[in-house]
């Protein structure tokens, strides 16, 4: 007995040693060529890259275009040659807007997918709960969908996540300064996400707002009875309501305030405000009170960011249009699918960027040198630099009329803290290539 | 004082709905003694039923009555060729069997109809009534739900007391060989009550989806509080079902409207648990009387 643990001590032993040499081995190979750089996910002729969206549960209204959009968008890059000859294929994985399924998809996107970037992942609890894990496995995690300040206001701790569309904070800055200066006695009320979304537009609402806010109310996502707080805002006596919803919300609290004959004017975030979804969540109830959907969020103030299904002629959308056509798996052209194929250009644009050999850490440093100057759909700049790695700097206030936003302001942009509010339509006349491809230089 | 006016009619509406979702499964619990998971999906399914056949043009009534019909088909074939093969001297094996559909028929929704929101109408106004300058948060479809759950409360109560047939389920539910014995038909009686109760529960699945928003879990909510307002007052008692619906329904709104949404859920696993602390078997519970 004596005799057989110490042979099996022995045989440990040589285990452990010869573990440790292969590992230093290993260690020693991966130091000699830092420079190659990680490329999982690329073939000589395909670059596979995927990301996780609520196809079905309570997100997955309007949500679960965005995909679509990205998709159509790479069919049409590859059918004209794809980049730097490579096909981009998009695996798209259903995480249902729930944080514990969008750990799994991620493993199964990074581990038996073997993708080259997470492209696009959505929403702020379900990619927040997988942003470290991408941070740790150094896989670049760009252009997330959503607008909260964490993917990009420490670029020193999440080196490999890039943000994309403008994040709450300014939206809720760029509003709050404009019911500053144009409606200086409104009584405000706040009726917000109780998560990340709201905690950071009201915090960007504050900063100008603070002694017009008369009440603040919060719902939380699942729970699908307001009433109690659309009462409470009345109650208040708040004439003006600032929305931080998704557009479920914002249909319910239509409905509430319908109920309760409260009619303050409304803003919702352009997260939720899309007319076309929400006019199509409220049009059943014509029987009762309201006509068209779409007119009964006439009067209500939103932002854009990007052109939309409201501006046919605008040249990007004539560009959606002629792709989707194309491309598309024939259902409408939405605002959620413009979306996905916007997102899907600026990842384009940065494939483009980081050169015919494509690494993940060149790719992510593509994006920081030449991210700021990318010339896009998008109203204003991306803020990218190797400081910042937030998204789109701007947006413009609109008015809803008959589902179509007129404009109450130029382009503004500001950025996260006490940055300033300035006007800048500098990218509001990008007009986008005649072959619909952009055309970036690689990052030398 | 409008404010609290609102909340509380808020909360009576709602608790009603509850109401009529803990008879459902009070209704399964007196017939077989089975708590139905899949009573949600179940409801779920034949509201969808009602608003294809209304998205098709048809009156709002129609869809109404189809949808209680394919609830009383759907309920009876459940019970006929799924729960009568599990063994009925296991507790916990039917429960598993109806958490398992649960997710089944919620898949299959997900499939047939889609996983996208769609808006559900009412057949009555969805604004309030307006008295003199102030507003009643009561709509024409509020005072239709409060209606229609006391009449099916009242003609539970009058089945399960003054008709052979409520007698008759009563016995199979309580000892199905003595019933057996006596001449009941056990298994039909079984196959009637679970009909039954899927009416009911299609019943509050038009209710709450009347004038909100429908997708494949618009019912889970439901199934939760209804389960809570169901055992509050006893799982045995149809009254005690109302009741445990109106006071989970009026605290829930009042949490919501003063402390916070964020803190619901919880409230009701507080009440839960205050009510089994002070009377374990439930408010309405007869269960002690029995035994003496």
């Amino acid at each position: 007995m004596r005799r057989w643990s110490r042979s099996a001590v022995v045989v440990t032993a040589m285990v452990a040693t010869g573990a440790l040499l292969a590992s230093c081995g290993a260690g020693g190979e991966r130091e000699e060529a830092p420079a190659e750089g990680s490329t999982v996910g690329i073939t000589e002729d395909t670059v596979t890259i995927g990301g996780h969206f609520p196809l079905t549960g309570v997100a997955a209204a309007g949500y679960s275009e965005i995909p679509t959009g990205h998709k159509a968008y790479y069919d049409y890059v590859n059918a004209n040659g794809g980049v730097h000859g490579r096909n981009i294929e998009f695996v798209v994985r259903d995480d249902a807007y729930n944080p514990t399924n969008t750990s799994q998809v991620t493993n199964e996107l990074v581990l038996d997918d073997e993708i080259f970037a997470m492209v696009s992942g959505l929403g702020t609890p379900t990619h927040g709960a997988v942003v470290d894990f991408l941070n740790d496995e150094k896989v670049p995690d760009l252009f997330v969908s959503s607008g909260s300040l964490q993917w990009g206001d420490k670029p020193k701790e999440r080196p490999f996540t890039f943000g994309w569309q403008p994040d709450y904070e300014i939206e809720g800055k760029i509003l709050g300064d404009y019911v500053k200066k144009n409606m200086p006695d409104a009584k405000v009320g706040l009726f917000l996400q109780d998560d990340d979304f709201g905690r950071d537009a009201e915090k960007g609402v504050r900063r100008f707002l603070d002694d017009q806010i008369v009440d603040v109310q919060r719902y939380t996502s699942g729970n699908t009875d307001v009433a109690p707080q659309i009462a409470a805002l009345q109650a208040s006596g708040a004439d003006l309501v600032l929305g931080f919803t998704t557009p479920s919300y914002t249909a319910l609290s239509q409905l509430v305030a319908l109920r309760l004959r409260y009619q303050p004017k409304w803003f919702y975030s352009n997260v939720g405000s899309d007319p076309a979804l929400v006019g199509s969540l409220l049009a059943q109830f014509s029987e009762g009170a309201v006509k068209g959907g779409a007119q009964l969020l006439d009067g209500v103030m939103t932002t854009e960011y990007i052109p939309g299904t409201d501006a046919p002629e605008d040249p990007w959308m004539r560009l959606w249009q002629k792709v989707w056509d194309a491309h598309g798996d024939g259902e409408e052209l939405t605002n959620y699918r413009v979306y996905g194929m916007s997102q899907a250009y600026t990842f384009v644009q940065a494939l483009q960027a980081a050169g015919p050999n494509p690494t993940r850490e060149g790719i992510v440093e593509a994006v920081e040198r030449a991210g700021g100057d990318f010339e896009g759909p998008a109203l204003a700049p991306f803020r990218f630099s190797s400081d910042s790695h937030m998204g789109v700097s701007g947006m413009q206030l609109v008015e809803l009329k008959g589902g179509v936003g007129e404009e109450l302001t130029p382009v503004l942009v500001s950025d996260i803290g006490d940055a300033p509010i300035d006007e800048d339509d500098s990218a509001a006349s990008d007009s986008p290539p005649e072959n619909g491809i952009p055309d970036q230089e690689t990052v030398e | 004082m409008q404010q609290l006016f609102t909340t509380l009619l808020t909360g009576l509406t709602l608790g009603m709905v509850y109401a009529a979702f803990a008879l459902a499964l009070v209704l399964i619990w007196r017939a077989t003694r089975i708590v139905n998971f899949a009573q949600a999906p179940m409801a779920m399914l034949t509201t969808y039923v009602a608003l294809v056949l209304i998205e098709a043009g048809y009156s709002y009534w129609l869809g109404f009555a189809a949808a209680l019909l394919s609830g009383l088909v759907l309920g009876a074939l459940v019970e006929r060729f799924v729960i009568r093969y599990v063994d009925p001297r296991s507790e916990i094996n039917p429960v598993i069997l109806t958490l398992g559909l649960f997710i089944v028929l919620h898949a299959l929704a997900a499939l047939v109809f889609g996983a996208r929101y769609r808006s559900f109408p009412a057949p009555f106004g969805l604004r309030g009534f307006q008295v003199g300058d102030t507003t009643i948060a009561l709509t024409g479809f509020g005072i239709f739900t409060i209606l229609s759950v006391l009449a099916v409360v009242v003609l539970l109560v009058l089945l399960f007391r003054y008709t052979d047939v409520g007698l008759k389920m009563r016995a199979s539910a309580f000892n199905q060989e003595v019933a057996r014995l006596l001449g009941v038909r056990v298994g039909r009686m079984l196959t009637l009550g679970w009909a039954l109760a899927a009416v009911v529960g299609s019943l509050s699945g038009l209710l709450i989806a009347g004038g909100g928003l429908v997708h494949p879990s618009f019912m889970d909510g439901v199934v939760v509080y209804g389960f809570v307002a169901a055992v509050l007052g006893g799982l045995d008692s149809p009254v005690g079902a109302v009741a445990g619906g109106l006071i989970l329904g009026l605290s829930l709104s009042l949490v919501s409207g003063y402390v916070g949404s964020q803190l619901v859920s919880l409230a009701a696993l507080a009440i839960l648990m205050a009510v089994l602390l002070v009377r374990p078997g439930g408010l309405f519970a007869r269960v002690r009387e029995r035994r003496v």
